[in-house]
């Protein structure tokens, strides 16, 4: 069991090594150049070749790229990203200020996603086959196929604009999370919600489900008891699955809603071709996704007896 | 003999899924007494598992089921219960050993904590004395260092053991009936014949009437008082298992019997096969169902649908549904 920990661990940041040295790579290869967006900064429209060349030098840019990543390596593993080219600040200063609302957004909606899934899930295989059922199934098939962004748009002209319940933009107290909470978990609840209604009627179908009906169990009992333990492990994993996608979500959410997460901040790297913290968020989006997916699996283990307790031989 | 504890009449069961409906039991009555096993054999799709457990709701989710006749249990009818009235009798009332112990058994709850909670729901026992119960039940299941099992997942015992498990999480709820499907068809030889003798010694000792649903002649013979002889949904013999498997009158029964391999015979010859395969019952025929394998058959064999006649005379009565063999053989009927 340690083992395998260790394993998975080594795994994941050899993982890590090989998907940033990958998007170092990519990055460097796109079309724009690091030396000219920076000399254009500090001498507007009159940079002329001999400076750019000379920037390019101090800044090391002409080494070729594996000792570029490495060197880039060295300082990311101090905390220090380099400084954006379009805000001048440091990115380590812009991820302090922005990655506290990207994973406050992040969890809130996964939070919500985790309930609404359950909530669904179960109710529609209490209902089994009844007409809750047969509403959740739909819900979650609207829910899992409509853009979020289109979500946004009608949670804001409805609940900010109609009804001037909730603020449109920015953040501003709990109520200005509401709506991009529910517009990033709208998609992996409905997703999971499905995962839940599934495995629970394939855990009703298996033979320890009639053991628990022979102990006297309800129907509801047997669900609760016998079979709810037995989707945790599908659905721990999906819901890794999902949480890393919702990263993909706050980059939309980020900017509907106005709210100066990481995912507004890569939008804006991109657009002004901000090499240095396209790569730095490019980073953190690997580490994110890594992790999760390290959480996620080593969290099955413990959760599944049949892992966790293997037996002795 | 005592007064039945459990008595089905005139049983029909038909089975619906989306594509086809199979009338899987077919007008079979049955009935045990405290301290009784009755043994219901018959081969695979013969409806010996649908009979028993069917009444009980214990048929698996999708499959819609109709039933009619009565089953009498605890002076009820349980076939006019509340869903929430028979789950009440599944546990209190009815115990059940499934064939599979290694699927049967949830392999995410420990084993102990189930038992404390049947001998807690339906003992009546406190949380610590349920606690103690449920050690003592796997300790009277045979199972070694029960203080440590009990804390054990499923996947952490052997076929055996698991068995020995299922067996304890029947009686903790101190049933009065107990069903066992098939309860050594998943087991290897050496521990068949040990969880035969367990529930063999559970019964005599607790005085619970043991159903017990087997192809297997061995079982029957080491465990059973009576047995019925299901086929293609349909009773085709039944009586003492003495005078069942030692003087079998229904074509059926005795092709059964002598497909069982004997060791002591000098040859592999001695065994027999019934030629062909049981009916398609979803397409229900109105004579007798055998009668496409039988060896006897004849032209009234296939218009209609022989009734059981009393054979023998005793205490309980041998029955077969074979108007043929009754005929061809002379045997005297006493209805």
């Amino acid at each position: 069991m340690q083992r395998m920990f260790m394993r998975r661990t080594g795994l994941a940041l050899l993982l890590m090594l090989a998907a940033t040295a990958l998007t170092f790579a990519l990055v460097s290869a796109a079309p724009g150049n690091v030396a000219a967006l920076i000399a254009e900064r500090a001498a507007g429209a009159g940079a002329d070749g001999e400076m750019i060349a000379k920037i390019a030098n101090d800044l090391g840019l002409n080494d070729p790229l594996p000792v570029r990543y490495l060197r880039w390596l060295g300082d990311a593993v101090q905390g220090d990203f380099g400084v954006s080219l379009r805000t001048g600040k440091p990115m380590s200063e812009e991820f302090a200020a922005r990655i506290p609302k990207t994973l406050a957004l992040l969890a809130g909606g996964g939070v919500l996603a985790l309930a609404l899934s359950l909530v669904m899930g179960l109710a529609g295989a209490v209902s089994n086959g009844g007409i809750v059922d047969k509403l959740l199934h739909g819900l979650a098939l609207v829910g899992a196929s409509t853009p979020n962004f289109f979500v946004a748009a009608m949670l804001v002209i409805v609940f900010s604009v109609m009804l001037g319940w909730v603020p449109t933009f920015g953040v501003s107290g709990f109520t200005s999370w509401l709506l991009p909470w529910i517009t990033i978990a709208l998609f992996p609840g409905s997703v999971l919600a499905r995962v839940v209604r599934v495995n629970l009627q394939e855990a009703m179908s298996r033979p320890f489900a009639t053991t628990g009906f022979a102990k006297g169990l309800t129907r509801r009992a047997v669900l609760l008891r016998e079979a709810l333990p037995n989707i945790l492990i599908p659905y721990m994993t999906t819901f890794g699955a999902q949480f890393t996608l919702m990263m993909i979500g706050a980059i939309v959410v980020e900017r509907v809603f106005g709210l100066n997460g990481i995912g507004a901040f890569f939008i804006e790297a991109i657009r002004f071709r901000d090499f240095i913290g396209m790569q730095a968020v490019l980073m953190l989006f690997v580490v994110f996704f890594v992790s999760v997916n390290l959480i996620v699996d080593i969290a099955a283990m413990l959760a599944d007896p049949r892992l966790r307790r293997p037996r002795k031989a | 003999m005592n007064a039945p504890v459990y008595a089905v009449e005139n049983l029909v069961i038909d089975l619906y899924t989306p594509s086809v409906s199979v009338r899987a039991v077919d007008g079979a009555s049955f009935h045990v007494s405290p301290g009784e096993t009755l043994a219901i054999v018959g081969e695979s799709g013969s409806g010996k598992t649908v009979m028993t457990l069917g009444p009980l709701g214990l048929m698996p989710e999708g499959v819609a089921v109709d039933l009619r006749g009565t089953a009498r249990a605890d002076g009820r009818d349980i076939l006019t219960l509340s869903p929430s009235e028979l789950s009440a009798l599944r546990g209190g009332f009815f115990g059940v050993i499934f064939q599979d112990p290694m699927s049967a058994l949830n392999p995410m709850l420990k084993i102990g904590p189930q038992l404390a909670s049947q001998a807690q729901k339906y003992a009546g026992l406190s949380a610590e004395a349920a606690r103690k119960e449920a050690v003592s039940l796997l300790a009277r299941s045979g199972i070694p260092d029960p203080e440590d099992r009990y804390d054990r997942y499923p996947h952490e015992l052997s076929g055996g053991m698991l068995q020995r498990a299922m067996i304890a999480l029947a009686l903790a709820a101190r049933p009065r009936v107990l069903i066992a499907d098939e309860p050594t068809t998943a087991l290897d030889a050496t521990v068949q014949a040990q969880i035969l003798a367990l529930i063999r010694t559970i019964q005599k000792e607790d005085g619970i009437a043991v159903v017990l649903i087997t192809h297997d002649i061995g079982a029957v013979s080491v465990l059973a008082d009576r047995v019925i002889v299901l086929y293609a949904g349909q009773i085709a013999e039944e009586g003492t298992a003495i005078q069942v498997l030692t003087a079998p009158v229904h074509p059926y029964t005795r092709g059964l019997l002598a497909s069982v391999p004997d060791f002591r015979s000098e040859s592999a010859t001695g065994t027999k096969e019934i030629p062909g395969i049981p009916p398609n019952q979803a397409q229900l025929m109105p004579g007798c169902r055998f009668a496409d394998r039988c060896d006897m058959v004849q032209a009234t064999c296939h218009s209609h649908r022989p009734r059981l006649q009393t054979v023998g005379l005793g205490d309980v009565p041998h029955r077969v549904a074979c108007p043929v063999v009754i005929a061809a053989e002379g045997i005297v009927t006493h209805d």
